[in-house]
């Protein structure tokens, strides 16, 4: 009947659609990946070093190195799967993972999804003792905080003699890092090897700085150029005078003088804990809260003197803010700056990438950085990084295979390898690389032209000094008091109770929650 | 009398133009914006005319982006799904038509009502499931979870659809000697057929627009296209220029698909109302 | 017109062929729905959540937590808010939509497909696609209401996240009530129409006596889909205000896929989820009450 041929017709070509896009899949899935674009580092050397299969190594970096006899293609055959964030360092693995393959001819297969999406599933399968993934991306505050018993201790295979140790040892990496990312409640298990560290730092138009300096000298009496030495009440002060000299007309190159990723999201609580430290504020009163963790972590500290204060400053500072502010995560945020609207912003280093490319951000080499304003009691500078695990309900074959994956993933040669994917190594060695040195220290050189990221990198690692970083609380609870927390200080923000009664309320429903 | 007619259709066509711009102006300024460049995407007021760039296209579809890998998992679950769904709701839903059941009215109601289960509450239960028969990450285990609400949907709307149409052509051919399954295959089904399809373009597009459960059932090489949007909202910003290429790119098999059989849709849906 | 009833000898031979037709679909939603089902209500007795070693029996305690909980009511309270203002709107705008489309003289066709193309857009992009256009700093129709004077932040206002989210499902979802109810409308036979013209019956009454009650099964068919699916559906808020700001736009449904997947507090999660059930479940039977009285 003609209905029903129509019918059968439509199905038919649907199929063969499928089949034929099916067939291009495959055919551009064999057609390999693109080989990385020129890194800023120095040519490789051509030979790999002694029992390192992997190459790439440079020198004055740490070796990779096996012991007598190993064989890096023993486990051969054997298939990973990493589930990990999309950041920088997974893509940029991804890209070169050709060389952990053809080296030890394991497969790996890195499924990057949002940082969600990593909590459910790596909750899901811990809770279902499944042995899916075999590496999985320990975020300290979501995941390492209540789930590191399901992790390997590292130790482990970082003493076993029969296999490859972590080249330059546990010292090469930045300590704080390793502390944070890597242990969970106490330091004798060593669940993860640190992988990223987005920091907040502060970023600034240095054109708007230079250009309205001697005006705001000659008002104010000193000089406004963001620095070490700025306080949040100057940074509050310079804010409102470049919104009023905007108003008048005077300031035409940017509309706001400070803007926040002040959006009911874990954003607002990160931007809001760099000024609570600064007051001399904490969210509770164990000891060790934000290297090592804790199970409970006490009362909270939210409604003391200081944290009040910090609030009500937060809540005076974000008046003076781009009013899109409370709709900014950190990508909204960083779009604004680049499309040039703000004269200062707190923002994750990472973004410097952003800001220089010239095809998504108006502000490429205006932009300047350095470590966010100090206040009364200090000074914080909020960390994001998080390290990588292995899965302790693998077999024990497949343990060692991800050891190896881990040891390569974190090497410094491989992270030299994937600087131009935007990655921000976590080794001291690699920051003493001379043309990492010099891309840090000279805008003006060659490898800093090459390496946008290098902008932000000196405020960084200023940031990560132990009297200006910021860790959050490391609990098992913590995605739920950061859920209050942020929700809580978005009402706030709104208008609809004010910062004592929101420090309070934070508090009361935390202690509800941890039984204080 | 006749320009009063005019006037009421000018009103309406007025109104109808109005209607259309606004659902589609978004869609034209996505498709417009996937062929900017980022910056040219961010100007404002917005560029009318411009030159149109396929990187994002290119970069999309090439052995990194791998959109086509994300396309052709979308389109293998959602047919496979549909598929499935309509062969047993078809069946079944004449079944429940045409059946004397005792309770039929609420075993139609206990059908829909799986439908309404909400989402998160659910996915932990059916992990454990296809944990346990390693089903995770695999194409099998989405369209097993997409034929969750599929398949209850498609029942009950067809179960609708055959309520409608008169028995007695079946009855005529039952007492001339022809099975009941017979009835259905040569009768009551190219009957359907428009409901059929009505029912079938539904069932794609819920599947093919499904995040919630792609996102916790699909592992690397099983990855859908809206799990390939999510990721596009990465740590470092959101990649703008392709969500809207890939904005535009899901679209396209939608759109063609419901062009082709909206005139089928129509009828089934129509059908409904027949009395 | 024959009818099965009249045939009580034939009955137990005809519902053999459907009981075969019918056992095999009934099996598989048996084993989708029932084992989430009854997991939902045994979680929901117990202190489940992700990381712990062995749920432990927790009595009412999840359903004493959720009921005294003010962000659970709250939510309930913005659900009402969203679900009932949007399927109003919807509503008055997919059935005027349609009726204009059946009233055009000419381009039905291509008005009706065009319009239908919002609905094939997945809710995910259409979050992203909203989200452009509503950002402040290049978001298309910010910058028109900048034009026109208008100068609020759309989603950092809790005042106005709520009525955009709306506007969002609107905008998606009218196209689904339309193509219903049009579909309803050009069905329906002739007659009636005609002997209301020869009585004098105007256009509005024509479409108020007539037209509409004989689609009436239509709306609710439309009704109950949509029903269903915007408690559930909580895509859009996802991905552009995640509850914000200040909590104004999250919904129940929002607030379910917080406490079970950012929490992972499974047992909370399964009597929230039961909730939900139940008022879905009611929704439901209203709706087909509704629809069965117009078959009498």
């Amino acid at each position: 009947m003609k209905k029903r041929s129509l019918l059968s017709g439509l199905l038919a070509l649907v199929m063969v659609s499928v089949l034929i896009l099916s067939a291009c899949s495959s055919k551009n899935e064999s057609s390999g990946s693109p080989s990385p674009s020129a890194s800023p580092s120095a040519t490789s050397s051509a030979a790999p070093a002694d029992g390192d299969p992997f190459g790439g190594w440079v020198e004055g970096l740490p070796k990779i190195e096996a012991p007598a006899g190993f064989d890096w293609k023993q486990f051969a055959g054997t298939t990973l799967n990493v589930i990990t964030e999309n950041t920088p360092p997974s893509a940029g693995l991804a890209s070169i993972i050709d060389e952990f393959e053809n080296a030890t001819g394991i497969k790996v297969n890195i499924e990057q999804v949002n940082l969600d999406i990593v909590i459910e599933k790596a909750g899901l399968d811990f809770n279902a003792r499944n042995d899916n993934y075999h590496i999985i991306y320990a975020d300290p505050y979501q995941i390492l905080s209540k789930q590191a018993k399901h992790f390997v201790n590292l130790h482990t295979l970082n003493d076993d003699p029969t296999l490859p140790s972590i080249p330059g040892g546990l010292e090469d990496f930045i300590q704080a890092q390793l502390v944070v990312g890597g242990y969970m409640g106490d330091k004798e298990n060593l669940y993860a090897l640190p992988y990223d560290n987005p920091t907040m730092v502060l970023a600034y138009r240095k054109d708007v700085f230079e250009k309205y300096k001697d005006q705001f000298m000659a008002e104010k009496g000193y000089d406004w150029t963001p620095g070490p030495d700025m306080t949040w009440d100057q940074y509050y002060e310079v804010a409102a005078w470049i919104n009023q000299k905007v108003k008048e007309g005077v300031i035409t190159e940017v509309k706001y003088g400070t803007g926040h990723q002040a959006k009911q999201h874990d954003s607002l609580m990160n931007d809001f804990s760099n000024v609570l430290t600064s007051f001399g504020g904490e969210y509770f009163q164990a000891e060790n809260l934000g290297d090592i963790g804790t199970e409970n972590p006490g009362k909270s500290l939210l409604t003391s003197p200081e944290a009040i204060q910090a609030a009500e400053f937060y809540n005076k500072l974000l008046k003076e803010a781009a009013p899109g502010s409370t709709s900014w995560d950190w990508s909204g945020l960083a779009e604004a700056f680049a499309a040039g609207e703000i004269a200062m912003i707190p923002e994750w280093h990472e973004f410097s990438a952003t800001f220089e490319d010239p095809s998504s951000s108006s502000v490429a080499g205006k932009v300047a950085w350095t470590i966010l304003p100090k206040g009364p009691k200090g000074r914080g500078n909020m960390y994001g990084g998080t390290g990588i695990g292995i899965n302790k309900y693998i077999s024990e074959n497949d343990k060692k295979a991800a050891w190896l994956f881990l040891i390569w993933a974190t090497a410094p040669q491989t992270q030299n390898k994937i600087l131009d994917a935007g990655f921000t190594p976590t080794r001291y060695s690699v920051y003493q690389l001379p043309h990492i040195q010099r891309a840090l220290t000279d805008p003006n050189s060659e490898e800093a032209k090459n390496w946008p990221l290098a902008s932000s990198l000196l405020a960084a690692q200023e940031a990560w000094k132990e009297e200006n970083s910021y860790f959050r609380p490391k609990i098992p609870m913590w995605a739920q008091v950061d859920t209050i927390v942020y929700t809580e200080l978005s009402k706030m923000l709104a208008g609809r109770q004010t910062p004592e009664e929101t420090m309070k309320e934070i508090a009361k429903q935390s202690d509800k929650l941890t039984g204080n | 009398m006749s320009t009063r007619r005019n006037i009421l259709y000018t009103v309406l066509y007025i109104l109808g133009i109005a209607a259309l711009a606004w659902s589609l102006i978004p869609i034209i300024y996505m498709i417009m914006s996937s062929l900017k460049t980022q910056i040219g995407m961010f100007t404002m007021p917005p560029q009318l005319i411009f030159e149109p760039t396929f990187d994002v296209y290119k970069d999309m579809f090439s052995a990194r982006g791998n959109f086509t890998g994300f396309l052709s998992n979308s389109i293998i679950v959602s047919l496979i799904t549909t598929l499935l769904c309509l062969v047993l709701g078809v069946t079944g839903g004449f079944a429940l038509a045409r059946g004397n059941f005792k309770r039929e009215k609420d075993i139609a109601f206990w059908i829909i009502s799986t439908r309404m289960a909400p989402i998160p509450a659910v996915i932990l239960p059916l992990y454990l499931i296809f944990a346990k028969f390693g089903m995770i990450g695999t194409t099998e285990g989405l369209i097993f979870a997409y034929t969750t609400f599929n398949l209850p949907f498609s029942l009950w709307l067809m179960m609708t659809f055959f309520k409608d149409i008169p028995i007695d052509l079946e009855e005529a051919a039952m007492i001339d000697g022809c099975s009941k399954f017979r009835a259905f295959w040569q009768i009551a089904l190219p009957t359907a057929a428009p409901g059929i399809v009505a029912t079938a373009v539904l069932c794609l597009m819920f599947s093919w627009n499904d995040y919630a459960f792609a996102s916790v059932f699909t592992g690397k090489g099983t990855q859908t296209v809206p799990v390939a949007v999510s990721l596009l909202v990465s740590q470092s910003g959101i990649k703008w220029g392709q969500a809207m290429a890939t904005g535009t790119v899901v679209i396209m098999p939608m759109l063609i698909c419901g062009l082709l059989v909206r005139k089928y849709m129509v009828r089934g849906l129509s059908m409904g109302a027949v009395k | 017109m024959l009818h099965a009833a009249d045939r009580p000898m034939k009955k137990a031979k005809r519902n053999r062929t459907e009981f075969w037709m019918l056992l095999p679909s009934m099996i598989v939603l048996a084993i989708i729905s029932l084992f989430p089902f009854f997991f939902m209500i045994y979680a929901s007795f117990m202190d489940y959540r992700l990381d712990m070693d062995k749920p432990r029996f927790a009595g009412l305690d999840n359903w004493k937590n959720i009921f005294t909980d003010s962000t659970y009511w709250d939510s309930w309270g913005r659900t009402v808010i969203y679900a009932g203002g949007g399927l109003i709107i919807q509503l008055a705008l997919g059935i005027g939509l349609a009726l204009l489309l059946y009233h055009i003289p000419k381009f039905r066709n291509l008005f009706a497909t065009l319009l239908m193309l919002p609905l094939f857009v997945a809710p995910i992009v259409a979050g992203l696609l909203w989200r452009f256009l509503l950002d402040p700093t290049y978001g298309l129709y910010n910058w028109f209401l900048q034009l026109l004077g208008v100068n609020i932040q759309i989603l950092g206002d809790p005042s106005y996240a709520m009525p955009a989210v709306i506007m969002m499902d609107v905008w998606e979802w009218t196209p689904l009530i339309t193509i219903i109810v049009l579909a309803g409308l050009q069905s329906v036979s002739h007659e009636p129409l005609e002997a209301a013209e020869v009585d004098g019956a105007s256009g509005w009454q024509k479409v108020r006596y007539i037209l509409l009650p004989m689609v009436r099964r239509m709306i609710v068919v439309a009704l109950l889909i949509r029903s269903m699916d915007i408690l559930r559906y909580v895509d859009v808020i996802t991905i552009t205000t995640e509850g914000g700001p200040a909590d104004a736009t999250k919904t129940i449904g929002y607030y379910l896929m917080q406490v079970a997947f950012r929490f992972q507090d499974i047992g909370t999660a399964a009597a929230l989820g039961l909730t939900m059930l139940v008022v879905s479940i009611m929704l439901g039977r209203f709706f087909i009450r509704v629809l069965r009285s117009e078959e009498a």
